[in-house]
C-alpha cells in the first residue's frame, strides 16, 4: 500500500543489482510512495545484474559510480542534480563486499590488502558519500542518508569474516557523520541493522543458511525480508522519522534483544 | 605464446591472485582458478579494457577457461 509518505522527494539509491537485493526493493516502494531518483551501482555489477530492468520499472536513471572513487560520487551527484532537477532530500548506502569472505579466506589467514578493500568498499565509500554530498551542499535540510548493516558489528559470526569490521566502522561512521551533518544542516545519518537476507551479497557469506535459519528460530518476528527492510527505509526517508539520527536501528524481527525464544526452546527440547 | 596469450595470462595471475603455473590453457576459472561470478565479470571486463573491445555477454558466458580467453581474443583482436 502506498502513502504518499515520499511525495515530491528526490533520493539516491545504491546498490540495486538484481531483483532479490534491498535496494532494488527500496527503489520500487520509493517510487510507490511519490519519490523521484537515480540508481546507481559499480560498473561491474551494472554488468551482473538487471539494474536497467529497475531503471525501466521505476522511470530512473542509472549513473555508474564507483563509491571508492571521490570523482566518481562528484560526478554522480552533478548529474543527479541535473536529472532530478535539484538537490537530494535521501541517499541509500547499500554497498558491500569483501575480497576475503568471497575467496573464503580463513579469519587467521587474511590478506591485508583485500581487507582495505572491504573497509573501502563497504564503509570508507560510506563516509566518502557523505564528505562529499557535504561540500557539495547537495542534500536538503531535513535530509536522511542510510546505511545497511548486520549486527555482526556486535557480536561475533565466524564466517563473516572481516565484513564484522566493516560493518562496525559503517556505524560507527554513521554516528561520526551524524552529529556534524545534523548541527550543520540537519541532515539525518543512520544504519539500519537488518536480518540476514537472501541476496546475493548474504548468501555469498559461508554457512549462510544455517544462521539463516538460527537468526529466524531467535526472532520472535522470524526473518525480516527484504520488503520490509524497504518499508523501513522509506519511513527512514519521509517526515515521520524526522528526528532520529545517529542510531543503528535493529530491523530484525526482535533477534537483537533475544535471550532465548520459545521457538528455541521447543526446537531444544525435541 | 602470442602476445595476446602473454597479456590474458597476466590478467589472471594479477586479477586471480593465482601463481603462474596454475595458468595453463585447461585450467577453468571458477573450479580451477578459485574465481567466483564476480570475478569472471571482472575478468571479461578487464579484457575488453586491455584489447581494447567489447565482449557480448552471450559469447562472455562461453569463456570459461584460460584457453578459451585465450581463442575469443585472438580471433577477435584486431
Amino acid at each position: 500500500m502506498a502513502y504518499n509518505l515520499l511525495k515530491g522527494k528526490k533520493g539516491i539509491i545504491t546498490g540495486a543489482l538484481d531483483e532479490n537485493s534491498i535496494a532494488w526493493k527500496v527503489a520500487e516502494r520509493a517510487k510507490e510512495e511519490g519519490a523521484e531518483f537515480t540508481l546507481t551501482n559499480a560498473p561491474i555489477a551494472m554488468r551482473m545484474g538487471k539494474i536497467n530492468e529497475l531503471a525501466e520499472k521505476t522511470n530512473s536513471e542509472v549513473i555508474p559510480a564507483d563509491a571508492t572513487s571521490l570523482e566518481d560520487i562528484e560526478n554522480l551527484y552533478k548529474k543527479s542534480e541535473e536529472i532530478l532537477g535539484g538537490k537530494v532530500d535521501f541517499i541509500l548506502h547499500s554497498i558491500g563486499m569483501s575480497p576475503n569472505v568471497r575467496k573464503g579466506r580463513d579469519y587467521g589467514d587474511l590478506n591485508y590488502d583485500w581487507m582495505m578493500k572491504s573497509l573501502d568498499v563497504s564503509a570508507i565509500s560510506f563516509h566518502k558519500m557523505l564528505q562529499v554530498a557535504e561540500k557539495m551542499d547537495f542534500i536538503n535540510e531535513g535530509g536522511s542518508v542510510l546505511g545497511l548493516s548486520y549486527i555482526a558489528a556486535q557480536r561475533t559470526f565466524p564466517d563473516y569474516s572481516d565484513m564484522a569490521q566493516a560493518k562496525s566502522l559503517l556505524e560507527s561512521i554513521a554516528r561520526s557523520y551524524g552529529e556534524r551533518y545534523g548541527r550543520l544542516k540537519k541532515v539525518r545519518v543512520n544504519t539500519i541493522s537488518q536480518s540476514p537476507t537472501m541476496t546475493t551479497a548474504g548468501t555469498g557469506v559461508g554457512g549462510f543458511d544455517t544462521f539463516f535459519d538460527f537468526a529466524d528460530k531467535i526472532s520472535p518476528l522470524g526473518n525480516a525480508d527484504a520488503t520490509s527492510c524497504a518499508d523501513y527505509c522509506i519511513l527512514m526517508f519521509s517526515e515521520l522519522s524526522r528526528m532520529v539520527t545517529m542510531q543503528n536501528l535493529y530491523h530484525d524481527g526482535g533477534f537483537s534483544t533475544s535471550g532465548i525464544t520459545q521457538k528455541v526452546i521447543d526446537h531444544w527440547q525435541k | 605464446m602470442s602476445e595476446i596469450a602473454q597479456k590474458v595470462k597476466a590478467i589472471i595471475v594479477d586479477k586471480l591472485g593465482v601463481e603462474d603455473s596454475e595458468v595453463t590453457p585447461e585450467a577453468s576459472f571458477t573450479n580451477d582458478l578459485g574465481a567466483d561470478s564476480l570475478d569472471t565479470v571482472e575478468l571479461i571486463m578487464e579484457f575488453e579494457k586491455e584489447f581494447n573491445i567489447s565482449i557480448p555477454d552471450d559469447q562472455a558466458e562461453n569463456i570459461q577457461t584460460v584457453g578459451q580467453a585465450i581463442s575469443y581474443l585472438e580471433e577477435n583482436v584486431k
